[in-house]
């Protein structure tokens, strides 16, 4: 199992604001399971704090315990510095907004308008305080066209936005999404993504559960992965990246009328010691993998393609840097398969 | 950064809380009327159990009912009270329970937790709507009774009713919470509130004198509290309007509400506390 990697806040620009939420040393089992084991965490104020990990991770129980659907069986849950006891029920819930995973968190058969007035209403606004709040909070997600159509009778996209903005409403200080993304087309992950990031530049912490590696680049301050209820690694994306080497990568490659195994037998022959190649299964017979073997270097391996007359006329990493130092962080030894 | 008020005093927080109250009135109104098949559905099962009990009471002769303040009592009579009770009794206690059950299905029952709502706030703003619904719809059903079927009932006796039905309503919002904590915690169960509600009414002397049940459910009967607010009721609006009556029907009915309420409530908390324990909230 890999080590726990911990990178110096200092590094981060925001490490200056003060903590939103933070999880100290936070355990919780179900039965035998220790689905959260020690697990500590700090947001701060205007910081989108990824929270990654693959399926069973302990991604959605610690956000549950963050708002309070779980107890945990040990540790600290703080907002704002002050333990959630100390804040008691009401004063603990004003502080944060939460938005859950699925669709089924709304009244399916009163307006988008009348669910978040609704919620406005439980939050503590008075009536025409919380229908001017809903209304900010519809135009906020461009959902105002649809405030008085039933919630059923939106698409997955829209309850999503609609989700974000009930998360909003109280304008807390901390917003906790969890995989809010995962049933989305492209454009309406990117939609609510920038939504949360909006909030957060308006000083919202974040807390985003995910599974998705490839939203968190350019959108995530600070990442924690998490794998089996414990924390793997904690950082920033650069230095989640920096903790990968990518050894693999698909090349496209143009042997003249040389193709198929003919090509791959000869990129092997130039190639070697330093990488081999395998063929990719396609109609072209030109697309390889190949893996730099310890030591080899890229440019090298691509210069001795060139200079035996195969041209390169493409190379990508075959996994993102994030998603090769996921996979190292979460994978399990022999022992644990 | 907030736009909520920040944190307040006991009584302050009471007042707060007591001003979501609307907004779950609002939502259930709002949700009903969405069905509008259902809702007008109510109306007419009622029209259609009125036409029932008025044939019945065509063939039940007047000497096997009991007389109130002397004079001979028709079936419909004795019936139209019942009829006004049991409605509050089955749609209060099936609400508390559905409710309990929507929420949980729909995904919405974590959502609301997460408010800074009490969830004593939650249990009452859950009823609101059929506590202003339950008497609009009997007082409809009365005028009714009267317009279209002739029966008679004292309006003299209609203060001291409401008096003795007062404190049946927290005995039944407490049986209602013991359901709906029976739900939460074992996710089934709303034939439980059918069997309360059938037990209630039957041995209550609702639809038949208990002077005909056999021994056994005479004593059953003397025990439900049902039994002496629908006596009461009996008595004063049909019979003499008399505020004796009310003396002497709501003393014992006092703490058997306030037992009734307050382990509901606890059973409900303790249902809640379990399921945030083990992390099953959400699951139906």
């Amino acid at each position: 199992m890999a080590d726990v990697l911990i990178r110096s806040p200092e590094q981060d620009s925001a490490h200056q604001r003060p903590v939103a939420a933070e999880a100290q040393d936070v355990v919780r089992h179900f039965g035998a399971t220790r689905a959260l084991d020690g697990v500590s965490l700090q947001v701060r104020e205007g910081e989108i704090h990824a929270l990654l990990g693959p399926n069973g991770a302990g991604k959605t129980t610690l956000l549950r315990s963050f708002t309070g659907l779980v107890q945990p069986s040990g540790g600290t849950i703080r907002l704002r510095g002050i333990p959630s006891e100390e804040l008691g029920y009401r004063g603990y819930r004003k502080l944060f907004g939460f938005v859950p995973s699925g669709d089924r968190s709304f009244y399916l058969r009163i307006s988008g308008l009348e669910n978040l007035v609704f919620f406005g209403r439980l939050y503590g606004l008075r009536k025409p305080r919380a229908f001017a709040r809903a209304w900010e909070c519809l135009r906020a997600v461009g959902l105002e066209e649809a405030a008085r159509t039933w919630v059923g009778l939106y698409s997955h996209g829209m309850q999503k936005r609609l989700s974000v903005a009930r998360g909003l409403l109280s304008d807390p200080v901390v917003l906790f999404v969890d995989e809010a993304t995962h049933d989305l087309d492209p454009e309406g992950a990117r939609r609510v993504q920038d939504l949360v990031a909006d909030a957060a530049s308006r000083g919202t912490a974040v807390v985003w559960a995910t599974q998705r590696l490839d939203e968190i680049r350019g959108f995530a301050d600070r990442v924690t992965v998490l794998d089996r209820g414990a924390v793997r690694f904690v950082g920033t994306v650069p230095q989640l990246m920096a903790i990968s080497e990518v050894r693999r990568y698909v090349l496209h490659l143009d042997g003249g009328t040389s193709a198929g195994a003919t090509l791959m037998l000869a990129a092997n022959d130039v190639l070697r010691p330093m990488a081999t190649v395998s063929l990719v299964d396609d109609s072209q017979g030109r697309n390889c993998l190949m893996d730099l073997e310890d030591g080899a270097v890229l440019g090298d391996a691509i210069s001795a393609l060139t200079a035996a007359g195969i041209r390169v006329l493409a190379c990508r990493e075959d996994r993102s840097g994030i998603e090769t130092a996921f996979l190292n962080l979460t994978k399990k030894t022999d022992q644990e398969v | 950064m907030s736009h909520i008020p920040a944190s307040v005093g006991r009584w302050a927080a009471l007042r707060e809380d007591l001003g979501k109250i609307p907004a779950f009135f609002r939502r259930d109104l709002l949700i009903l009327w969405s069905y509008r098949t259902a809702f007008f559905s109510d109306w007419i099962n009622m029209l259609v159990q009125v036409m029932v009990f008025y044939f019945l009471s065509n063939i039940v002769p007047s000497n096997r009912l009991p007389e109130y303040g002397g004079q001979p009592t028709s079936y419909i009579e004795f019936v139209t009270v019942a009829i006004a009770l049991t409605a509050f009794v089955s749609i209060s206690l099936s609400r508390v329970t559905s409710a309990v059950s929507t929420e949980q299905n729909q995904g919405t029952l974590e959502a609301l937790l997460m408010t800074p709502t009490a969830s004593s706030t939650i249990q009452l703003g859950w009823v609101m709507y059929d506590l202003l619904y339950v008497p609009f719809r009997t007082a409809v059903f009365l005028v009714l009774m009267r317009v279209v079927l002739g029966v008679t009932l004292s309006p003299a006796g209609i203060l001291p009713t409401v008096v003795m039905f007062l404190p049946f309503i927290p005995f039944v919002w407490g049986i209602g919470l013991m359901s709906a904590a029976a739900i939460l915690t074992f996710r089934r169960g709303q034939g439980l509130v059918g069997i309360w509600a059938v037990l209630l009414t039957l041995t209550s002397g609702a639809y038949f004198p208990t002077r005909y049940f056999p021994g056994w459910l005479q004593t059953i009967a003397e025990l439900n509290p049902m039994t002496r607010v629908l006596n009461g009721a009996r008595e004063a609006l049909l019979g003499h309007p008399d505020w004796s009556l009310v003396w002497s029907a709501v003393p014992p009915l006092l703490p058997l509400a306030a037992v009734t309420i307050t382990l509901g409530a606890l059973a409900f908390r303790l249902a809640l506390t379990r399921e945030r324990r083990r992390g099953t909230l959400g699951l139906y």
